[in-house]
């Protein structure tokens, strides 16, 4: 079927205009650092932190003598500091006494919270969100130009990716009220689109016959979504090493713990926690991405592992990624070093994106960039 | 849960599987090796095969290089040298003036050569014929299937190869790879007068 | 220090089996350590974490050179280059066994020890879990507040009964429970329920680690008892799968050439279409190869449309087509005017784009001098300065240009050749400067030497055939293992408490509640609703 050029180019007006779009709502963020309601976000988090030590020492063994934990009345369960309430979580009444009545809140619902985060954080979620919008109309308009996945070279992917990104991350901005994290994301996610567009732009065209296979549909779809999820894990662990070092600066005296922006951001643990939680979800989608790679590459190639220079590098990108799980359980590897291996594993994972596929010959080099 | 003095039992058991995991894995994985045969001469090995061992050779019909038709069922009764070659092979060039001269020498005793040709074109295979003077006819098996045949009884690994067929239509001495005079004659010499 | 550290205790796991290494055991007789005790050490050391961590690194590292170098495996050629162009670098580096990087003996070691870690660490814990299947979980604390998570209510129903309207929920959503056993003395504070869901994620942890193994296991099957072999093919002409029929065979350890299927394919047409206008005019489009086939001699013919993401399945192996170019035709005459040459000889393409194909035609039945001749096929043959290039793929405009030699093409000393390269050594050049002829032309070679004809040209293919049967095993293993991954990151193991204290008239019931600390969340909310739901629970029985 012949190429929809019309379409094609509908869909690079709507990922132009999603550019914008995302501009407009990282200036939003930023404006939310600077100007936006202040946040209590430091006392909250030390009210995790708290809950977070009685947790790791509660030692519930067989012995009936029972737990010895300092006695810290647990907090509230909101993940993330909901701002516009007075100082403290709300302290429920100490354990023991008469008439004891103490029942866990339920969570502030999600609009509600952003309404409450004020205009700033307003205007950026609905930014962001027009702008992942339109980002998904691009991709499926291009989609519907090539009549195939619209993955098939290295632009597509890429335009892919942050898009899978961007939506991935309005989800956890949702969820986990982790709006003060959007300026980096969603500003990393303008710079590569940005990229794509200016270095690696690829006309609407037809695949090679080697791509074209359904197993595009399965095998690079997982890879676009987990390097997707990896994106926003990674621009995370750079948010975590910069707010560590500043922790530990403050620390030691050489900076103001009252910096502004780490001020308004959320606490360390809380940092880690979700790059954590993010690299869980991608992991998986990864592992089978490169099973159905290998599923493709004996349909394709007659063997489903050849050690092929992007299989050798999904691969160790895999492995990266498996030790910083193993890392996050080895006592003296969390933290700091833990998000080095993670950071180590996206630049694998781009450095085959980027540099192997084009640059070193191989059974794979499909980017489509000359 | 464990008793204490059961734990190292569990552990060297996972030493074992491990070490027999790896002995499997480094037979395996280093497995296969640099086996590539390209379409040449394999090695320089001649093979007798005893009486009541003799793998039977397959029949066949076939196109002689010259256009006529040749049924091997023809040859039974007599003993049947036959030898596979091609006009690209360089050890089949080598061995083509042996082949010829040994040919020669055993017509009187009833003893026939028959050449298959594979992988060749006619007109090469015939200036061949031509060149070495070869006094025998040869089949063509561009497709190999007649090989194939052959290889279902015998291993034959590459080109040249040449089999000894007895009176019963039975393969009874084989050389893989060039042959030599001293190895036809005395597989013959077995062959004939057993 | 600023940075998150985890318990040295993690409190779900016996405090038998921390994730340290211990110390090593010393000699009773307080002397130095023996030998077993430098085992048992370097035991607990393969099997930490933090060893498991390193050999991780090793194997992302180790990996880099085997993507960056060129490797014996898939590019012998592009070996040879390294050698040519860091003549001293190269020895140094095929010492390291940097060429082969995959197959060495220093990354095989590496994953090796890996595997052995793993197997030693996953054992045991395969053992434990197997035999805390029937374990419960450990009494309730008294003081429930002090959990991480907790809640408190009063009701007015009697301690015991609130107890067991609590052991009644907990049991619906699937907790394995304890309650106290009548050894215990049943004073007033003894009415609580233990509660603990989630063994499923060590399961699952363990079944990713074993489903690991599992791929490994089945590479191995694959290199011992699978092979590979490849094959060119002409369009037109057919061959059998059998050893001296086969350009390159790869068996594994335990293949014999017996092992290959008795099959016949007879390559028919083979069309190749490519885009012919618009910014990726060249690219091709389709590959389509449609051959006949019989699967052992004699059997029914059957016809097949082999494509790059269809392979042929036959005999237990699989038919891939891989590449294809051109043969040009050619005919040769010799000076005794007989034909010496007549068949479609295979060229190869090289980097230069296009399908530029280079090859030879070797003559050794002309008389009385041996012709050969170095050739260079262009599909569509654009002269550019005096440089034929190629400028489309597809031959439209194709063009044969020969240089011709004659003399001695070595072939008659027995030593191998390949079918692509002409050694010239011992032969005369004919012709000054290339020759260009067109499909149909001849070349007269000078003092009567013989003629060369361009006739035409065909397609061939080249076919990979492939067995491997840790292809399903390894396949199985690995989707186990995403299954196994799934697992243990979406369940969690959490332990919920409930006592029931007398206080007045009525009772004060507790909740409290745990998940491993590692966990990824979203245990606050299920607390939250669990207490939720006992709380009405207790209510609806107050009403009865």
């Amino acid at each position: 079927m012949p190429v929809n050029l019309a379409l094609g180019h509908v869909s690079t007006d709507f990922l132009i205009a999603a550019l914008v779009i995302y501009s407009m709502s990282v200036v939003a963020f930023a404006g939310d650092f600077a100007f936006g309601r202040p946040r209590r976000a430091a006392s909250a988090a030390s009210g995790q932190q708290a809950q977070d030590r009685a947790a790791a020492l509660a030692t519930v063994g067989a012995a009936p003598a029972g737990v010895s934990a300092p006695a810290t009345p647990p907090a509230p369960p909101a993940s993330l500091p909901v701002s516009g309430a007075p100082p403290g979580p709300a302290a429920p009444p100490a354990a023991g006494s008469a008439a004891p009545e103490s029942m866990p809140e339920v969570a502030v619902p999600p609009l509600r919270a952003i309404r409450q985060a004020g205009r700033w954080v307003q205007a950026a979620m609905a930014l962001a969100a027009v702008g992942a919008a339109a980002h998904t109309v691009a991709v499926v308009t291009r989609g519907l130009a090539v009549h195939r996945a619209p993955w098939g070279n290295m632009y597509e992917f890429v335009t892919a990716l942050t898009c899978v990104a961007a939506i991935f991350f309005l989800f956890v901005m949702v969820k986990y009220r982790a709006w003060t994290l959007g300026v980096f994301v969603m500003g990393a996610v303008v710079v590569a689109l940005g990229l794509a567009e200016t270095l690696i732009y690829t006309a609407a065209g037809q695949l090679v016959p080697a791509l074209q296979s359904y197993w595009l549909s399965i095998h690079v779809t997982a890879m676009t979504l987990a390097t997707g999820i990896f994106f926003v894990a990674a621009v995370l662990g750079v948010v975590y090493l910069a707010a560590d070092r500043n922790a530990r600066r403050a620390a030691a005296g050489r900076a103001a713990s009252g910096n502004g922006i780490m001020r308004r951001l959320p606490s360390i643990e809380q940092i880690d926690r979700l790059t954590y939680r993010t690299i869980m979800f991608g992991f998986p989608v990864w592992t089978f991405g490169v099973i159905a790679g290998a599923i493709w590459a004996d349909q394709a190639w007659g063997r489903y592992w050849g050690w092929d220079p992007v299989e050798t590098w999904a691969f160790i990108t895999w492995v990266l990624y498996a030790a910083f799980l193993h890392a996050r359980a080895t006592a003296g590897w969390r933290g700091r070093r833990a998000h080095y291996i993670q950071l180590l594993g996206f630049a694998s994972l781009s450095f085959n994106i980027l540099v192997v596929q084009i640059f070193i010959a191989g059974l794979h080099s499909y980017a489509g960039v000359s | 849960m464990l008793k204490s003095r059961r734990r190292p039992v569990f552990v060297a058991a996972a030493v074992c599987a491990a070490a027999a995991l790896a002995v499997v894995l480094l037979t395996g994985l280093a497995g296969g090796g640099n086996n590539g045969v390209t379409h040449v001469a394999g090695s320089n090995s001649a093979v007798l095969y005893p009486a009541g061992h003799r793998p039977a050779a397959p029949d066949f019909t076939a196109t002689t290089l010259t256009g006529s038709k040749l049924a091997f069922s023809a040859y039974r009764g007599q003993v049947v040298v036959v030898n596979f070659w091609g006009s690209w092979c360089a050890p089949c060039r080598q061995e083509a003036p042996v082949l010829a001269v040994t040919a020669q020498q055993y017509r009187p005793d009833g003893v026939s050569f028959l050449g298959v040709d594979v992988r060749d074109d006619t007109a090469s295979a015939l200036a061949f014929t031509r060149q070495f003077g070869v006094p025998y006819p040869s089949i063509s098996d561009s497709g190999s299937t007649i090989t194939l045949d052959f290889t279902a009884v015998v291993p034959i690994a590459g080109t040249p190869t040449t089999l000894v067929i007895d009176r019963t239509g039975h393969i009874a001495g084989a050389v893989f790879g060039t042959a030599t005079q001293q190895e036809l004659t005395d597989i013959l010499a077995q062959v004939m007068h057993s | 220090m600023t940075d998150v550290r985890a318990p040295e205790a993690d409190p779900f796991e016996s405090p038998a089996e921390p994730d340290e290494p211990g110390r090593a055991h010393r000699d009773p007789a307080g002397g130095a350590l023996g030998l077993a005790g430098w085992l048992k050490w370097g035991w607990r050391q393969l099997t930490s974490m933090r060893i498991a961590l390193v050999l991780l690194f090793l194997l992302a590292l180790g990996s880099v050179p085997g993507s960056m170098l060129p490797q014996e495996g898939t590019d012998p050629g592009g070996v040879q280059q390294y050698y040519t162009s860091h003549p001293a670098l190269a020895p140094w580096l095929n010492h390291l066994g940097l060429f082969n990087v995959f197959a060495a003996p220093w990354f095989a070691a590496i994953y090796l020890l890996l595997f052995a870690s793993l197997v030693g660490c996953v054992v045991p814990r395969t053992f434990r879990l197997a035999g805390s299947a029937r374990t419960l979980p450990p009494r309730a604390p008294r003081n429930l507040t002090r959990l991480p998570r907790s809640a408190e209510y009063p009701t007015t129903l009697a301690p015991a009964e609130a107890a067991e309207v609590a052991a009644t929920v907990l049991a619906g959503h699937g907790f394995r429970l304890r309650r106290p056993g009548s050894d215990s003395n049943h004073g007033d504070d003894e009415h609580w329920v233990s509660a603990e869901k989630g063994y499923l994620r060590e399961a699952g942890n363990l079944l990713f680690h074993l489903a690991l193994l599992g791929v490994l296991v089945s590479v191995a099957l694959g290199g011992l008892f699978g092979y590979k072999a490849d094959r060119l093919l002409v369009q037109g002409t057919s061959f059998s799968d059998t050893q001296s029929a086969l350009d390159e065979f790869y068996p594994g350890r335990f293949v014999t050439a017996h092992d290959l299927g008795p099959f016949t394919i007879t390559l028919n047409r083979f069309d190749a279409s490519y885009i012919t206008s618009g910014n990726q005019r060249g690219q091709p489009s389709s590959f389509d190869a449609r051959v006949s086939y019989t699967a052992q001699p004699g059997g029914p013919a059957r016809t097949f449309d082999l494509q790059v993401n269809r392979p042929l399945p036959v005999d237990g192996a699989k038919v891939y087509l891989i590449g294809h170019g051109y043969a040009p035709v050619f005919k040769v005459t010799d000076s005794r005017g007989q034909v010496v040459y007549d068949q479609a000889t295979p060229f190869i393409s090289g980097t230069s784009g296009n399908f530029l194909s280079q090859g030879v035609v070797k003559v050794p039945g002309a008389q009385p001098e041996q012709l050969g001749f170095t050739g260079v096929f262009v599909p569509t043959a654009i002269e550019v300065g005096g440089v034929l290039e190629s400028v489309f793929p597809a031959a439209d405009n194709p063009v044969v240009s020969l240089i011709a030699y004659a003399g001695n093409l070595g072939l008659n000393s027995g030593v191998t050749q390949s079918v692509y390269e002409m050694n010239t050594a011992g032969m005369h050049q004919l012709t000054s400067a290339p020759q260009l002829l067109q499909p149909g032309q001849s070349l007269k070679l000078p003092d009567g030497q013989g003629t060369i004809t361009f006739t035409g040209y065909v397609p061939w293919v080249s076919l990979a055939i492939t067995h491997d049967p840790g292809q399903l095993p390894a396949l199985i293993c690995g989707l186990a293992a995403l299954g196994g991954l799934l697992l243990s990151f979406m369940v969690r193991r959490r332990r919920v408490f409930v006592r029931a204290r007398a206080s007045g008239p009525g009772t004060t019931v507790q909740i409290g509640g745990l998940a491993r600390t590692d966990a990824s969340g979203g245990f606050e909310d299920e607390f939250a609703s669990l207490a939720a739901e006992l709380r009405s629970a207790h209510s609806q029985h107050e009403g009865e």
